[in-house]
């Protein structure tokens, strides 16, 4: 069930098409050598939401493949002109979404991947002063363990109510959780069903803050 | 968004829009060109906003009660209020119960001890069947209008400008704006954010809000309403899956420690109210159902046990989550792409915080400061404190999991924008290196956990062990399984739940989140429809409103504007007199309403009507438009447990101010928690106003943008803004460095000397602000000190929401 | 063919720099970090590696109190541009809608257009040896596209299109906002040295937004169009590099020399 682009190009249906149409209604041809070619002819823009404030503008995010298909680097991100809420526009946040992944290097001018980007997961031992790279499978199955271990060391089955009577009340109070405000609905809904099945109350979001 | 197109007159106050949500001003200059709208910027600041507003108008940060109050005397007064839509559609017709009182700052039913109301006495007037007494003239000395004319009596223009700082004739200039549209063809819109919630008297700014735009007749109609401008992305949609402590999916209260809560009979018993809330019972047990499947039977309660219940005595909010981190009461935390080491109040005491968890995970795109909050780096300061407990890394015995997540446009998924719309994003390009989706983390997680769990048999382990987590077979959960299952199935055939009315209360549904039901459909060929996929951009509207209905989906149940039952007539024939346009539903007694039993009558219209279909105007509650709330009607008066502080919003001081309350002799609001009552810092050592905020080249704590060098370039270091008289008195030059103090730490920053702030002359003497970006830290392409190292452990006494915005500082050249 | 142009209105402008990102995000632009000197606009020019900038000014007078006011910077694509006339390569050349286009292979970095262009737009980019200015994003509106900046503006700010239509939309525009608080509105660009190519509605005198309200090429300007060029063009770096005295062998000397700090180059940051 998986959403291709496949899908999308027909979900989107006639609309998407309006991406590789003219803008202006009028073709000009170019008069100086100057002029390059546009990067982005005959591209598949993709669309998506702008992650920086609420206002739920789109972007359309034109990506390079080889013959295969395989992603090989982002071509550029611009404001996606079949969105009703911004037509087009976006801000300079919304506008630098590209640096999101990769930037052009100051002294070269080479594209090259955002170097702040975190690509393999990072691990920091107790008085340690420095990171450690480790693969998934380590970093997964040890926070595992230490969720198990705080959550049977923390945990309150039962507890009596104000009238007397004893119930379940299943929480843990030594786990806590904040942050989601940026993740997609389908993350933060198994995230919150996920906290909550294991017990947590100290659950979070910026909405709070 | 769109929606601001259609307004008469824009009140933007505690908001920034032009910086923090650009695209509207998008919106605003058409109604401004369109319709000759004007926009007014209520702000302590002279922004990028402001410079683009009609009128603007300063005010001391904090005193925003004072000035919405004279705004309702000012109403009142000169009889400006929509007097059909006031008796129709609030309850300023109702009477209160004699016993409630108001004197001095302080509602009846207070207890000094514990800080708290017993709300008893905010109460409706009721007749022998139980329904409130109603004094359709609204002239009873009991009815709330005239409760709200008496509260509001003391708030004079000028006694309101020596609060707020207003001067004079640009207060008038607002309220004369302003409240222009309460003429029945005029709608007028109020867009606020952080600048109003985050105060000790947050919520109750808000109430403040809705009394005006009841009394202006502007709620549920296009171009009006109160519009929080939400700043991330997806925190409309984080709160619908309810990551806060106190609801669970779908806006229900958690389960508690609370009598009432005992069992799920009892906990539908209570959180079941009239109107629309009639339906809680399905909501819960079909939520139920979806999270524990066969293991949720009407025999255990449909699971209801597994849920946590909270200790209805505590509070678990960030502050008190981060207090009790302090203290040592917590030993594991997870952070989900947010950064409290930048982002939250007090953030000496929050990083402190930190060294006391004994394992930390964190999903991120970056090392951002709370990341590397255990670094050398991280314990640098400006300027030496006592108060500030440098640590070295070798202090510190947290453990730190960092998880590379994805960017945006390397996973799919959706987010839920500031005005309901839910869109879904296309993955666009491979993550980068090993990065991974949050929703791969998460159920990486849970997979693994309840793999540890596996076989157990103690019964507190029922809740993992039966947990209903199935989302694929590979290593990708899939992301319709999980959109299907927040949307709600069949249990019989696993087919999509057509909207939250079907949901059912007998375990024969299950649907995660119930304000999403209705967001996946079946396609004619019987393929899963996820609607946030829509991309057909026509305007429905046959008036060009911008509705875009066939554009991505919204809840409820792709609904574009709430309440709109009061965008027509109590009638609900008629439009509002000369505002024919905006009428976004009507009822149609000719048509088929019920096609079971051919009942007529129906209402229809451009919207999906936010109301019963098929209830006639003139039936019982068919003229009462807000159907979430009991009453049926809007809330001039928060009668009961709606608030905490009070029925009418009342001035109270922000905790730290430079000046007494000149309204009432209660300093500051008698409801609010108080962590550290030796960090309020007083105005002989700390004489300055500060307040913190964004600008749009950066986005919350920055690291989604000092990441960035596009964005670094624009915005390359912290800066506090200043006028050029505290300048002068304090030997500050522009662009040079400046330390900034309060009682609770201590930043360097680039000092910005402008024309746009002025001293204030409140209550006869002059006060001087200064603003402070709260969007820096150690980390990133762009660095600089964190603001919010300055801001106070204390908040709304509603929400808990911190004051980050008015407190007490001192300035002076480094 | 008609010219097309961009119509700027300072009145709508939000100065959110949305146009100066998508400038950098289209034409593959490096960031160019310079520190925070107590006003917003962080450059205070265009550089080689930023063809568009925002500027903010602030005003203040005793009736109309604060005004900021905000302008789009960047090259006004002159009707008759002095680069052009100047450029001893024919670096320059004026595509048939109205963009003034640099062609890099042409370029020998002499920077003679930087000095004779009245607003000093094109820039010198140390890493090429190279001249660069705003391109009009000639690429995208060959294919029909609206260049970078005008596509992005969220607030309807810039708009392009025909410039006789645009013009006949500024003057509209400048009589409602003469009408509605903005007495001394005006419109830049429809005179201005017989004309830019970039037409701008201003809520106030252009000096208020730091335009010359008199723009004009420097003296030497028409010499070197009238004699020089079409005389001794064959000559022209043989002659620069002989002449001792003359401006452009100065620059040429100097941007040879090693260590030469240019203005679009990184420089680390920090205060004091």
């Amino acid at each position: 069930m998986k959403v291709t682009r496949r899908q999308f190009l027909k979900v989107t249906g006639a609309t998407a098409a309006t991406f590789a149409v003219v803008e202006l209604g009028f073709d000009l041809n170019a008069t100086a050598s100057a002029i390059k070619e546009l990067r982005t002819k005959n591209v598949t823009p993709v669309p998506t939401v702008c992650p920086y404030c609420a206002s739920g503008c789109g972007l359309v995010v034109y990506s390079q493949t080889d013959s295969s298909g395989k992603f090989e680097k982002l071509l550029s991100i611009q404001g996606d002109p079949d969105n009703p809420i911004n037509k087009g526009g976006a801000c300079s946040k919304g506008a630098a979404m590209f640096n999101l992944r990769e930037i052009y290097d100051p002294h070269n001018g080479e594209q090259v991947v955002n170097p702040k980007r975190v690509a393999k997961p990072l691990y920091r031992a107790p008085k340690s002063d420095k990171w450690e790279e480790k693969d998934w499978d380590w970093m997964l199955d040890e926070i595992a363990k230490r969720v198990k271990e705080t959550r049977d060391a923390s945990f309150i089955h039962k507890e009596k109510l104000e009238d007397g009577t004893e119930v379940i009340v299943n929480r843990t109070e030594r786990i806590g959780s904040i942050g989601g405000s940026g993740l997609d609905n389908e993350e933060c809904y198994l995230h919150s069903k996920l906290m909550r099945a294991l017990g947590l109350v100290y659950l979070e979001t910026q909405a709070r803050i | 968004m769109v929606d601001l197109k259609n307004t008469d007159v824009a009140l933007i106050m505690g908001s920034n829009a032009a910086e923090n949500h650009p695209v509207s001003f998008r919106w605003l200059d058409r109604a401004r060109q369109d319709r000759g709208a004007k926009i007014i910027h209520v702000d302590p600041r002279f922004t990028r906003t402001s410079a683009k507003a009609d009128v603007y108008a300063p005010l001391r940060s904090g005193t925003d009660i004072a000035f919405l109050g004279g705004m309702i005397k000012y109403i009142l007064e000169n009889k400006l209020y929509h007097e059909a839509y006031v008796v129709n559609y609030t309850n300023a017709t109702f009477l209160i119960k004699e016993g409630f009182n108001f004197d001095d700052g302080i509602f009846s039913g207070y207890d000094p001890d514990k800080r708290a109301y017993d709300v008893s006495s905010w109460d409706y007037e009721l007749d022998a069947e139980g329904n409130p007494i109603k004094d359709m003239t609204m002239t009873h000395p009991r009815s709330v209008l005239q409760l709200l004319k008496k509260h509001y009596s003391r708030y004079d223009i000028d006694t309101v400008c020596s609060i707020t700082g207003t001067p004079k004739n640009k207060y008038l200039q607002v309220l004369d704006t302003f409240c222009s549209t309460s003429a029945p063809d005029k709608t007028g819109t109020i867009l606020y954010a952080m600048g109003i919630t985050q105060h000790t008297v947050g919520s109750q700014n808000i109430r403040a809000f809705s009394i005006v735009q009841l009394l202006l007749g502007n709620m549920g109609r296009p171009g009006g309403g109160i519009n929080a401008l939400r700043g991330e992305n997806n925190v409309q949609g984080a709160t619908d899956m309810a990551l806060l402590y106190h609801i669970i999916p779908g806006y229900i209260t958690s389960p508690s420690t609370a009598t009432e809560h005992k069992d799920l009979t009892a906990f539908l018993a209570k959180e079941t109210t009239k109107g629309y809330r009639s339906n809680t019972p399905k909501w819960v047990t079909s939520l139920l159902k979806a999270w524990w499947g066969d293991s949720a039977t009407k025999d255990n309660d449909f699971g209801y046990h597994y849920l946590p219940k909270r200790d209805s005595k505590k509070n678990y909010s960030h502050i008190a989550m981060f207090e009790a981190m302090y203290k040592g009461e917590i030993d594991g935390l997870f952070v989900m792409g947010t950064n409290p080491v930048v982002g939250g109040p007090n953030a000496n005491k929050e990083q402190t915080a930190l060294c006391n968890l004994k394992w930390m995970v964190q999903a991120d795109l970056w090392l951002n400061e709370t990341a590397d909050f255990w670094t050398y780096q991280a314990w640098e300061r400006a300027v030496h404190n006592d108060k500030v407990n440098i640590k070295t890394p070798a202090d510190i015995g947290t453990e730190v999991f960092f998880l590379p997540a994805c960017a945006v446009f390397e996973k799919e998924g959706t987010a839920a924008q500031t005005g309901r719309w839910v869109q879904f994003r296309w993955k666009g390009a491979e993550p980068v290196g090993e990065s991974k989706a949050d929703l791969w983390i998460v159920d990486q997680i849970a997979t693994r956990v309840r793999k540890l769990y596996q076989g157990s048999t103690k019964p507190q382990d029922e809740p993992i062990v039966n947990l209903n987590w199935d989302y694929g077979h590979g290593h990708e959960p899939d992301i319709m399984k999980v959109a299907l299952e927040l949307n709600g199935y069949y249990l019989g055939d696993n087919k999509p739940v057509p909207s939250f009315a079907k949901l059912m209360d007998d375990g024969s549904t299950a649907c995660g989140c119930w304000v999403y039901c209705g967001c996946m459909g079946l396609t004619p060929t019987g393929e899963l429809d996820y609607k946030p996929m829509h991309r057909d951009n026509k305007d429905n509207s046959k008036h060009g409103l911008g509705l875009y209905s066939n554009w991505a989906w919204s809840w409820p149940v792709n609904r574009r504007i709430v309440y709109n039952r009061c965008s027509v007539q109590p009638d609900g024939i008629n439009p509002w007199p000369g505002d024919e346009k905006r009428a976004l539903i009507q009822w149609d007694a000719s048509a088929v309403g019920d096609p079971a039993t051919g009942k007529l009558g129906k209402w229809v219209g451009d919207d999906v009507p936010d109301f019963n279909v098929t209830l006639a105007p003139e039936e019982p509650g068919g003229k009462n438009p807000f159907i979430m709330r009991p009453e049926g009607v809007g809330c001039i008066f928060a009668a009961k447990t709606s608030m905490k502080d009070g029925p009418f919003p009342e001035h109270y001081e922000p905790w730290e101010s430079p000046t007494t309350n000149k309204i009432n002799n209660q300093q500051n609001n008698p409801c609010v928690k108080v962590w550290e009552p030796d960090k309020q810092g007083n105005s002989k050592d700390f004489p300055y106003v500060a307040t913190t905020y964004r600008v749009v080249e950066h986005w919350q704590t920055g690291a989604l943008t000092r990441n960035l060098p596009w964005l670094s370039e624009l915005m390359p270091d912290m800066f506090v803004e200043i006028s050029e008289e505290l300048a002068k008195e304090k030997n500050i030059k522009n662009g040079r460095k400046v330390i900034v103090s309060t009682s609770r730490g201590d930043i360097s920053a680039v000092a910005c000397v402008t024309k746009r702030l002025k001293p204030m002359i409140i209550n006869g003497e002059i006060v001087h602000m200064v603003g402070a970006i709260w969007q820096f830290g150690f980390k990133g392409f762009a660095t600089g000190d964190i603001a919010n190292r300055l801001t106070p452990h204390i908040g709304c006494a509603n929400s808990m929401c911190p004051e980050y915005k008015a407190f007490l500082c001192d300035i002076r050249r480094a | 063919m008609a010219y097309m142009t961009n119509l700027y209105d300072s009145s709508k402008c939000t100065a959110c720099r949305g146009c100066m990102i998508a400038c950098k995000e289209w034409n593959q632009l490096p960031a160019v970090m310079e520190p925070f000197k107590g006003n917003y606009s962080t450059h205070d020019d265009t550089n080689g590696d930023t063809f568009t900038i925002i500027k903010f000014m602030e005003e203040e007078d005793p009736v109309d109190g604060i005004r900021w006011n905000f302008i789009k910077f960047n090259c006004f694509h002159c009707l008759d541009p002095a680069c052009m006339k100047v450029c001893p390569q024919q670096a320059y050349s004026k595509t048939e809608w109205g963009a003034t286009i640099h062609d890099p292979d042409k370029c020998i970095g002499c920077q003679y257009c930087t000095y004779a262009c009245p607003f000093h737009i094109p820039k010198y980019r140390k890493r090429e040896d190279k001249i660069t200015k705003c391109t009009f994003c000639a690429d995208r509106v060959a294919e029909g596209l609206t260049p970078a900046c005008a596509r992005t503006c969220p607030a309807n700010a810039l708009k392009f299109g025909d410039r006789a239509e645009l013009l006949a939309e500024a003057e509209e525009r400048v009589k409602f906002l003469r009408t509605n608080g903005f007495p001394r509105a005006t419109i830049y660009g429809k005179l201005e040295l017989g004309g830019l190519n970039n037409i701008y509605v201003l809520t106030d005198t252009p000096d208020k937004f730091g335009l010359p309200v008199d723009p004009h090429i420097p003296k030497q300007i028409p010499f070197w169009q009238d004699w020089v060029q079409p005389w001794l063009g064959w000559l022209i770096p043989l002659a620069l590099a002989g002449s001792a005295t003359s401006f452009v062998t100065t620059r040429i000397l100097a941007n040879k020399h090693a260590g030469h700090e240019e203005p679009g180059e990184h420089v680390e940051r920090g205060h004091e």
